[in-house]
Parts: structure tokens; sequence; C-alpha cells
């Protein structure tokens, strides 16, 4: 029992001594994601091309859950890393656990801002204007209006809200208010185009799937389906093409899956909208450097680092594909 | 017949009210659809009913789907393999998988719930790490080898049935023979009831449980298989999350219990159908509002088995 304890000591003494101090001597950065997806690979892959050109080190961690994402944090500040970047899953209940990581670190958010934190600065986009930007693009693939749905991975976080609300006031042909909120259950009717339906389907792709199939069943004619999470687009092009019915439906995308480019490519999709995750994570990284050195000229006074979303059709889809396999390295 | 008289009675009600109700309901394209998920998620229910009727559990069926619709895409489109080799391989990786699960909870009398919850973890882990966490599909490939998942036998123009349909009754039959013409069957049933008694009577229990988890897992890959073949799409974080649960409802809803020794494959089947039928009447009927699925399955689910719990009391009385 003594060897034991002693053990215990000394494995305890062994391991809490390396707390604090960087392996080799380097400053370490964390981008801490929403999830796991194609897109965060792209914004990991510009964290760590600014840590090679800044010579530090960056970590990047895909948590499953909101939860998992206080747990990756909370290991993040006990290892003691010099800044985080983080994507909010959920900005308003979080705010507790974001403004205790900024107390022992300098924080800043991606992707999915948290403003009623004591975090530094965001960079991203504004969901909503993209998400007008996707409007816009249902209104050149249908000019003589029509019926729309949207299909979304799931609406409990802000950037998803935004992001709908967005298509929706630009599709109705409102004033552009990011605060506004229509419920998700019913139908949302303009002079020209009716947004008949938003479908959430948590993240599970044949409920996704399905989701979609539904809804041609419900609304045979129907004439444009935007998918709103990278997914949701292949899932609404493979529903069409099982119903036969690809180029009578009309899509529109959000994010860059490979699929939907090719759909965009072959027509079966008219455009998407993309972020630009690779920026993300590249400017995250030198922000939080130039922080951590004491320098806040690179805040701004709104606290924003604006990256615009950009709208894909078929005259820019070739060469924004090659410019992303190029950043991914393939 | 007596047995699945409620789950019956449910479906045709629920049935009934959607054709009412929902929008374009009876049209041939959304009753393929209702048959083609029915398919889906029948095979991984009646893969749970085996294990369930032994008095087991298998927590690990959405991870199995996972591991399979991931991994044959992966081996197909990342390394190469042929799509023939890629499904022998996962069936052979399923086949281990329930030999282990079975040797784990004969050989060492670790109990089912825990070695299949550690399994969850292990296969969806594993398949996270094998597929880099990356999406898995096979783009626009390989067509013919998908269309086991996405064709239909034709009869009008608007209607077919499934294939994935057609291969659940091919396994229903087979499963329907095996548990009740063969002597194979009625010791699932008798080690379910009583496995002390059932070992006393000379029946090598041991073996038909390691058999049952067997059947559970290589069908658990089957239906992984064929929901790859249908949606195209599968991100190993997230695929399959949750199925083990639906696939168990469904052998519930259907007359199975969970002390064992109970459970009819028509039942199963009818039970899946139960679940398939009530999601899209959520998605069909205006008022519904697709929030509220969970709560309306749950309580269907508990509704039936409360009525089947009394029917069963009743019958027990008049005896």
């Amino acid at each position: 029992m003594k060897n034991f304890l002693a053990c215990t000591v000394a494995f305890g003494v062994f391991a809490f001594s390396g707390c604090g101090e960087k392996k080799d001597g380097k400053a370490s950065y964390a981008l801490v994601t929403t999830g796991v997806a194609s897109f965060w690979d792209i914004c990991k892959k510009g964290g760590e091309d600014a840590g090679k050109e800044l010579d530090v080190d960056v970590e990047v961690l895909m948590p499953s859950s909101g939860d998992d994402q206080k747990l990756k944090l909370e290991d993040l500040l006990a290892k003691g890393v010099d800044g985080i970047a983080v994507a909010a899953i959920d900005p308003i209940n979080q705010a507790g656990l974001f403004d205790e990581v900024a107390e022992d670190s300098i924080l800043i958010t991606m992707d999915t801002d948290a403003p009623t934190t004591k975090r530094q600065v965001y960079v991203g986009m504004d969901n909503y204007d993209a998400g007008w930007m996707c409007g816009e693009l249902v209104k050149e693939a249908i000019p003589g209006g029509g019926e729309v749905i949207l299909f979304i991975g799931r609406l409990e976080q802000d950037n998803a809200k935004r992001r709908r609300q967005g298509v929706i006031d630009c599709l109705l042909g409102r004033e552009k208010d990011a605060s506004r909120y229509d419920a998700p259950g019913q139908s949302q009717i303009g002079a020209k185009y009716t947004v008949l339906a938003t479908l959430t389907d948590q993240f599970d792709r044949a409920k996704g799937k399905a989701n979609v199939e539904d809804m041609l069943t419900k609304h045979e004619g129907v004439d444009a389906m935007v998918g709103l999470f990278a997914y949701n687009p292949p899932l609404i092009l493979e529903a069409l093409k099982q119903a036969g019915r690809i180029g009578e439906v009309k899509v529109i995308g959000f994010d860059e899956d490979e699929v939907t480019l090719q759909g965009i490519k072959n027509d079966s999709v008219y455009g998407t909208v993309v972020q630009d995750p690779y920026e993300y994570g590249k400017r995250s990284i030198e922000i939080l450097d130039a922080l951590s050195k004491g320098n806040t000229s690179v805040i701004p006074e709104n606290k924003f680092v604006d990256i615009p979303a950009r709208q894909i059709r078929k005259d820019n889809v070739d060469v924004f594909w090659s410019d992303l396999n190029s950043k991914l390295g393939k | 017949m007596k047995k699945i008289k409620g789950i019956l009675i449910t479906l045709i009600m629920i049935y009934v009210a959607t054709a009412i109700l929902g929008e374009n309901f009876l049209g041939g394209y959304n009753q393929g659809k209702l048959l083609e998920r029915t398919g889906l998620y029948g095979l991984l229910a009646i893969g749970v009913a085996f294990v369930i009727i032994t008095g087991g559990i298998d927590l690990s069926i959405g991870s199995v789907v996972c591991l399979v619709g991931c991994g044959v895409p992966w081996l197909v489109m990342r390394q190469g393999w042929s799509p023939g080799s890629a499904v022998a391989i996962a069936m052979v990786v399923a086949l281990c998988v329930g030999l282990w699960h079975g040797f784990l909870i004969t050989k060492l009398k670790l109990q089912p719930f825990v070695v299949t919850l550690c399994s969850l973890l292990i296969y969806r882990g594993a398949t996270r790490g094998l597929a880099e966490d990356q999406s898995q599909g096979f783009g626009g490939e390989h067509e013919a080898f998908r269309q086991w998942g996405t064709e239909a036998i034709e009869v009008t123009d608007k209607f077919g049935i499934p294939y994935p349909f057609v291969i659940l009754i091919v396994v229903a039959i087979i499963a329907w023979v095996f548990l009740n013409k063969t002597i194979w069957g009625r010791y699932l049933f008798a080690l379910g009831n009583n496995e002390e008694a059932a070992r006393l009577s000379g029946i090598n229990t041991d073996r038909m449980v390691i058999l049952s988890y067997v059947i559970c897992s290589m069908l658990a890959a089957l239906g992984g298989l064929l929901f790859i073949l249908n949606g195209n799409s599968a991100q190993p974080s997230d695929f399959g999350n949750f199925y083990e649960l639906y696939a168990i409802a469904a052998a519930v809803l259907g007359g199975c219990s969970l002390r064992g020794g109970e459970g009819t494959i028509v039942g199963v089947v009818i039970g899946t159908a139960v679940m398939q039928l009530l999601k899209n009447m959520i998605n069909l009927v205006d008022w519904l509002k697709s929030h509220m699925e969970f709560l309306i399955v749950g309580i269907v689910l508990l509704v039936a088995v409360i009525a089947d719990e009394m029917i069963k009391q009743r019958v027990r009385k008049l005896k």
C-alpha cells in the first residue's frame, strides 16, 4: 500500500511538472470547432498553415457536442495554451464558460460569435448576410417566384438561425433585420415567394433525406429546395434523383461539399454560398499571436473581422474548386 | 396472430389517420418510400429481436451501421477495392463482432449491456480513426452497386417495391422459419424464458447466445450497407447514431419482451413500419410540428406497450 501511494505521488508530481510549460518553448494556440465536418478540415488547414508561418504550435479540437466543447476548453486551460479561438455552439448558455476561459487565456470567437461574452474579437462572416446571398441565388434560379422549402441540420445554434432568417427575409422582400425570427413550423408567405417550411434533421442523414422525400410528397409543386448545412444539398440531390425530379426542382446550397460543386458543374444545383473556413483558421491564429504579443491593433472597433461569404455559380465554380483543392493540398 | 393484434391495430389506425389528415400520403411515391425505410430499419430490428428473445441486448447496432456504412465506401473509393470484396470483408468483420460479443457474454460472463455499450464506443471510435473523420460516399460512381439500396421493382409508373424492402421480406421469412420451425428457434425461446432450465435440459445455451449476437451484428452490417447505398453520404461521427434505440423500440413495439422468451418476426416488421409511419405522418400532417417527433413517437410507444401488457394480463386472467 505504501509503495502504491509513493508511486501515485511520484506519478502525480511527474505529470504535473509538465503543466504550463510548452514542450519546445513555442507559443501554443488552439482552434475549437463546433463539430466534425469537412468544413472544419479546411479551417484546420488554414490554422496549421498560419502556425507554420508564425512558427507557433497549433492544435485543432473538434468536439462532438456542446458538453464535449466545454470539456475540450477546460482541458486546454489545464494545459495552459496561450490563446483559443472557439466556434460557439450555444453563445447564450455558454457565456459563463467563455468568460471563464477569457480570464485565464486569450479568447476570440470564429465562425459563430458569442457577442455577450468577454471574447476579444469575432472572426467570421455575418450568417444573416450569407443567408441573404443564398436568398438572392434562389431568386435567380426561379425569377418568376414560387414555393421554397429549407433544410437545415438544426436551428438551436445562432449561425443556423441567422442564416435561415437571411434567406427568408431576402425572399419575402423585407427590410434587413437580423434580430427577426420566424417560427420554423409556419409558412412565410410573400408577394412572389413562399417559404413553405424549414425541416431539421439533427445531423441524422437518413432523416435528412427522408425529410426531402416527405416534402416532395406533401408539396408536389415545390419550385426550389435550399440546403443550408453542408450535407443538406447532397441529400436533396440524392432524393430528387431517386424521385426522377432532378432539374424540375431547383436546388440551392450552402458550403462546398464536393457533390454540391459537382452539381453546379452539371446543372443539377443552381448555386451555393461558400464561407472561407481556411481564412477563419488562418486569421484566427494570426490574431491570437498578435494579441499574445500585446498588439491590440488587430482588433477593429466593432470587434468583427469580416471574412465575407461568396456566391458560387456555374461561371466561377471551376476556379473556386481548384483553389480549394490547392489549399487542401489535393 | 393474437400476439401481433395490438401492433397491427396501431399500424392500421395511424395509417388511416395519416391518409385522412396528410397530403398525398397515399401517392405511389410516398408508399414506396415508406416500404424502403421499413426495409432499412427493419433489418436492424429483426437482428436485435434475436438478441432480445434470448434475454440479451445489443447497444452497438448503430456503431456497426457506422462501421460498415463508412467502411465500405472507404474501402471502395479510397483504397480501390472492388465493391464485392468490400462487402465480403464487411460481413466477415460483422461475423467476428458477433462472435466477440457472444464470447465475452458467455465465456467471461460479462453483462450484455456493458459489453455492447463498450462496443458502441469502440466501433464508432475505430471508424472515425479509420476514415479520419471524413465524410464517406460513392460520389457519382458505382451506380450498379448502389442499385441494391436505391432501385425498386416497378409496379406502376409511380410505385415500386424497393429492393431494401424485398431484402427485408426475404430475411424476415428466413428468420420466421428459423424461429418457429426449427429446433434452434425453440432453444432460443427456451433460453430466454429460463436459461438455467434450458441448460439443465441439455441445450448448449452458450452456443445459442453467441448465435443470436452473430445474427444481430450481421443484420446490422447488412442494414448499414443498404443505408449507405441508399443515402450515399455518411459522416463517421454521427452516421447510425441512436439506430440501436430505434431498432429496440421497434422490436418492443412488435411484442418482444426485454425479459426474454417472447417475440415475433411479423410483429417486429410491423413495429418498424409503425415507427417509420409516425415520422412520415409528422412531416405530412400540417399541424404536427417536427420538433414534436420524439414526443409523439415516445407517447405512441408507451401507449402501445401499456395496451399490450393489459391485453396480456386479461388473457392470463381468462385462462
